[in-house]
């Protein structure tokens, strides 16, 4: 078998020149997610465009009252700042339920979104946060709001040419929660995450592990926390697997964002 | 200095290599039942070789009860059969090869429940029976004409005339899901043929077993093989008889070279799980809580070839009626084939699905009876002396003190609610022999005994007892791997006989001259009847669980879980306890989330994602035990006991919750729906 | 590609492909065997090793990421570890198997957090599976280890 190539830039510049020019390269940040791709026989690309070497896109730091996390940031280093943890606890707290320490030291902000994975805790509450996505490629940045992002399962509105360099979350007085319902081992993935996050601005409800792409529905975010946790259920067709059916889980659905609400009027 | 278990020195069958040896992969059916029609092997590059149906076409069937599978299928009979094999000099180049291999099928009708698979006019698996395999202890009784290979019956009294003077009757299907044992280590074995002599290097708890059946496929004599078992990085029961061995050696034979194979771990569920089950029970008592009639239907459900599933059923069927005296007992247990993936042992042995049923039907009893649980139990507990309905007498009886001090545990009769207890009776190998040989080596004693160690810490145990009976440190007792060139013949490394047989052919070797001692246990059942010897010793144990159920959700989190066993004389102490706390933790898997998930007769959860096995934050926070002892008494084997009774003490548990389930695992959507019928 | 790594304290250059991870590499070019695929997707932690001090799936860790970098396998602790003396005393493993990344893995959790509490154990460690159930006695190690 070819041995893939191996394309290591050292700055975001030479990054985003590549990843232009290398449509054919598989991006690693963490390598998490695409390890057990490559490991499992299911990935077998002609080069890795690894982003390790770029300085500056780790951080985790507040400005302007916002949380800007640089997308090569690990989910341990989001779980365990004590920024984070004051004033986003929701937030360190969905980092801090992914997998296990070990996949945390490794798995990045960036990849977690840019893999899209459908079971995954944080992107839902990102979502909820109301976080904006910078994306960049050799023309310029932009933002996309979270919600706006993952659009299908392992599936993302970049263009090829783009790599996302940070998420921002914005800041201010807010309540939020993330609920992560298992099913089965303590270790296992959810079959239902619910993130929520009030705010002035108004209310946010997302539902992840149940579809494609994390389930926000703006119109249905207002009323009784009973009232709006049987709209989601409505609303949502949920798939069917090993972690509960879609019937079960719909009504997984009405239990734990009722809880999520309650859980941040309380 | 530490262990070499901490120290990372410690080595397993997957470590062991031979100089100038080839790395092997298996072709696998993709259908449930298929004709192979065609295998074409030409695209494979040269420096890799093929084994196809061609090249085995000279060996004989095999299999350790019933000779129903041949090396590589010209039938393949579920997803996953071998049909091919490849060695090449380095596992990515035989990982590569695997697709190359071409293969036309022609599909069969297929069949996926024991149930629907039992009954007539469903597609036959094997149209003829087989011959018994080498580790058959008992007659096969197959039903021709259907896919039921071994059927056990127990004939005692007269239940019709029991059920007819019961107060109270109860009948109940319950059902209970695969189970895959998921040991850390995959299978891993090494082949080398010498001239026409075998040598084979593999993590197995049957050398012997493994000997003999190799003896039979290659039509070579027992003594032409060497059979050495390595250290297994866990098995409980994945690693018993011929699994990927003849499959190397028949390929080390074509290569003339030695071939290591090493399954991937998503082929671990296609080559041996847990017998999925049904389970009918019918249990009469009167107004008091007597019990006068015990009725069960076992159909277990052995895949596609029949492994040791005929003993699995067997022991399924015995053990149903459990450690009570009822005077009228009839069990049925069916061994059927189906076109799932080989079922075979698992810790627990058949027993795990019966005493759920039973202990569940027990606590419907009890409701309907409007008796406490414990109660009816203790009204009806056998005790010493007593005549199982086999028609044999037990001996050092201690359920009725397991079952106080396992309700103790969970201050029974401080309310009930949320708490749930239950028994297990539990056999062990019978007839079966054990031998060991004790040499001098200097100021050394080496052990010469086929005891595979598997994690369950038979070296240990074995180590400590011959130090104990030699009197002398254990530092000078050397336990070499089990090599059946040097060692005298033993049964096998199963269901919980190790430390009970081989510590007493132990002390005989001690009071040898020549430092041999061989002990046999003697009897059997007759299959029809189920009269005679089940066990020479039974495994004695309880199991309390407290619960809590998320009653929007049905999920079950068990706040306290207790097992009391009978552990007789304690050899090695801290094996004991770990070997408890390791049953008690699978029980708890089984109970509320292990499960193999089927489609089309393919397994759709084959990954250690998919497929969950309990962690530390599974473990109850509450988390408790003790084993009974008494000096000077029996050794008891420790190493499943306490696996069977967690989940139906479990399931009563959350029944005492007026949630009844019948099925397992208790998954949330289970629980739940059972809740809609709550009673 | 070349591979340049510090390994149990020594300076390497090993042969490695871009595409295998380090898991592969450390078994096959230094034997260092207590490195093991159980689940090979990241799940059971039987691969664990020590990536600058932090514990990662080896299974996972493509070759390349381990490029300058320092890793520990648990062969590096030299076997009188306070940690492995503490599993090696509680007896806190069966097959033994999963114990070197239950080792490693307590390593780094013990100097993150000296002040354990049995709770602290459980969650820290529950990402390390291990299939014999060792578990009660896992987490005495952890706490002896703790306050050794």
């Amino acid at each position: 078998m070819h041995e893939p190539e191996w394309l290591a830039p050292a700055s975001l510049e030479e990054a985003l020149a590549l990843k232009a020019e290398r449509t054919d390269a598989t991006v690693v940040a963490g390598g998490t997610f695409v390890g057990i791709l490559v490991n499992q026989h299911l990935l077998a690309p002609t080069a890795f465009l690894s982003l390790g070497g770029i300085r500056g896109l780790r951080f985790v730091a507040e400005h302007e009252g916002e949380l800007r996390l640089g997308a090569l940031a690990t989910h341990r280093a989001v779980e365990l700042s004590p920024l984070v943890r004051e004033k986003w606890p929701a937030l360190a707290r969905a980092f801090s339920l992914v997998a296990s320490p070990r996949v945390r030291n490794r798995a990045t902000v960036g990849g977690v979104l840019g893999d899209a994975d459908y079971a995954s805790d944080p992107p839902s509450m990102f979502v909820a946060l109301g976080a904006r996505v910078v994306v960049q490629s050799r023309h310029g940045a932009r933002e996309i709001p979270a919600e706006e992002l993952i659009v299908g399962y392992y599936e993302t509105s970049l263009a090829p040419d783009e790599l996302i360099v940070e998420v921002i979350v914005p800041g201010g007085p807010h309540r939020a929660a993330y609920r992560k319902f298992r099913t089965r081992s303590h270790e296992d993935r959810p079959s239902v995450g619910v993130a929520a996050c009030a705010r002035d601005g108004g209310l946010r409800v997302v539902v992840g592990a149940v579809a494609g792409r994390p389930q926000y529905f703006p119109e249905l975010c207002t009323g009784e926390p009973a009232s709006i946790a049987q709209a989601y259920a409505e609303a949502i067709d949920p798939i069917g697997d090993i972690s509960g059916s879609s019937e079960y889980r719909r009504r997984v659905i009405a239990v734990e964002v009722r809880r999520a609400l309650e859980e941040i009027a309380a | 200095m530490s262990d070499p278990r901490a120290t990372g020195s410690a080595r397993y069958a997957e470590d062991f290599e031979l100089p100038g040896m080839l790395h092997a992969r298996i072709v696998r059916s993709l259908f449930p039942h298929a004709r192979v029609v065609r295998v074409d092997a030409s695209a494979v590059p040269e420096s890799c070789i093929v084994l196809t149906p061609d090249d085995v076409r000279d060996l004989s069937p095999y299999g350790c009860q019933i000779e129903d599978q041949n090396v590589l299928a010209e039938r393949a009979r579920h997803v996953g059969d071998p049909v091919a094999a490849v060695a090449a000099p380095t596992p990515e180049q035989a990982e590569e090869a695997v697709p190359l291999v071409e293969i036309d099928y022609e599909q069969l009708p297929a069949v996926f429940d024991a149930v629907e698979a039992a009954q007539p006019g469903a597609p036959l698996l094997h149209e003829t029976a087989a011959a018994g395999g080498a580790a058959a202890y008992f007659a096969m009784r197959p039903q021709p004409g259907t896919n039921i290979c071994h059927r056990f019956r127990i004939r005692h009294g007269d239940v019709d005339a029991g059920f007819a003077e019961a107060d109270a009757i109860v009948e109940r299907m319950y059902r209970i899901a695969g189970a895959q044992h998921a040991h850390m280590e995959p299978h891993a074995c090494v082949a080398h043929w010498d001239g026409n002599r075998l040598e084979l290097w593999t993590g197995t708890q049957t050398p012997f077993s493994m000997r003999d059946d190799l003896a039979t496929i290659f039509g070579i004599p027992p003594e032409a093989i060497r059979i050495v078992s390595l250290p297994m990085g866990g098995s409980f029961g994945a690693k018993t008889f011929v699994r990927t061995e003849a499959i190397a050696a028949a390929l080390a034979r074509k290569a003339q070279r030695p071939v290591k194979l090493v399954l991937p771990r998503s082929e671990e569920w296609q080559t041996l799980n847990r017998h999925p089950a049904t389970v009918t029970v019918k249990l009469g008592a009167r107004a008091d809580g007597t019990l006068v009639a015990s009725q069960t239907t076992c159909y277990a459900d052995t895949g596609a070839y029949a492994d040791c599933g005929p003993g699995v059923a067997q022991k399924m069927g015995f053990a149903a009626p459990g450690p009570y005296r009822i005077p009228n007992v009839r069990v049925d247990a069916y061994c059927v084939y189906t076109n799932l993936a080989p079922n075979g042992a698992f810790r627990g042995y058949g027993q795990m699905q019966s005493t759920w049923a039973r202990e569940r039907a027990l606590d419907t009893l009890a409701e309907q009876l409007g008796l406490d649980p414990v109660e009816l139990r203790l009204r009806n507990i056998v005790r010493d002396g007593d005549v199982y309905c086999t028609g044999e007498t037990l001996h050092d009886v201690r359920f009725a003190e397991c079952l106080e001090a396992a309700a103790a545990a969970v201050r029974w009769s401080e309310g009930r609610r949320g708490k749930g207890i239950a028994l297990v009776m539990k056999g062990m190998q019978t007839p079966s022999r054990a031998a060991i040989a004790i040499e001098r080596d200097g100021d050394d004693y080496v052990l010469r005994c086929a005891t595979t160690e598997m994690g369950q810490g038979a070296k240990r145990a074995l180590s400590l007892e011959a130090a104990r009976l030699l009197g002398v440190d254990v530092a000078r007792i050397r336990f070499p791997d089990p090599d059946t060139s040097l060692v005298p013949y033993d049964t096998r490394t199963t269901s919980s006989r190790s430390t009970y047989m081989m510590s007493r052919a132990l002390a005989e070797a001690v009071r040898d001259p020549r430092g041999y001692g061989e002990i046999r246990n003697e009897g059997g059942l007759d299959p029809d009847t189920g009269q005679g010897i089940a066990s020479t010793h039974w495994h004695q144990g309880a199991a309390a669980a407290d619960v809590e159920v998320d009653e929007e959700t049905g999920k079950v989190t068990v706040t306290h879980l207790h097992t009391t066993t009978y552990a007789g004389r304690v050899v090695n102490r801290l094996g004991a306890e770990l070997q408890t706390e390791g049953s008690m933790i699978m029980g708890l898997g089984t109970a509320l989330f292990e499960e193999v998930a089927f489609e089309d007769g393919q397994v759709i959860n084959a990954n250690l994602s998919d497929y969950a096995t309990p962690s530390f934050a599974d473990v109850p926070t509450r988390f408790t035990y003790e084993l009974i002892e008494e000096d000077g008494a029996d050794v008891h084997g420790l190493g499943e006991t306490a696996l069977p009774p967690v989940p139906p003490a479990v399931g009563n548990a959350v029944a005492s919750l007026g949630i009844e389930v019948d099925e397992l695992p208790l998954k949330p959507e289970t629980v739940l729906a059972a809740m809609k019928v709550r009673v | 590609m070349k591979l340049r790594v510090r390994i149990n304290g020594a300076d390497h250059e090993l042969e490695a492909r871009t595409d295998e991870s380090i898991l592969d590499v450390v078994r096959r070019e230094l034997g260092l065997l207590s490195v093991r695929e159980t689940c090979g997707i990241g799940v059971c932690g039987a691969c664990t090793v020590l990536l600058d001090g932090e514990p990662v799936s080896g299974c996972l860790l493509l070759a390349p990421l381990a490029d300058g970098r320092e890793i520990t396998t648990v062969e590096g602790l030299g076997g009188d570890d306070p940690v492995q003396q503490a599993f090696s005393d509680a007896h806190a493993f069966q097959c033994g198997y999963c114990t070197p990344g239950m080792i490693l893995t307590a390593k780094r959790l013990l100097e993150e957090t000296p002040q354990l509490t049995e709770d602290d154990v459980r969650a820290a460690m529950s990402g390390n599976l291990c299939r014999c159930g060792s578990y009660v006695k896992i987490v005495e190690a952890v706490l002896q280890a703790a306050n050794a």
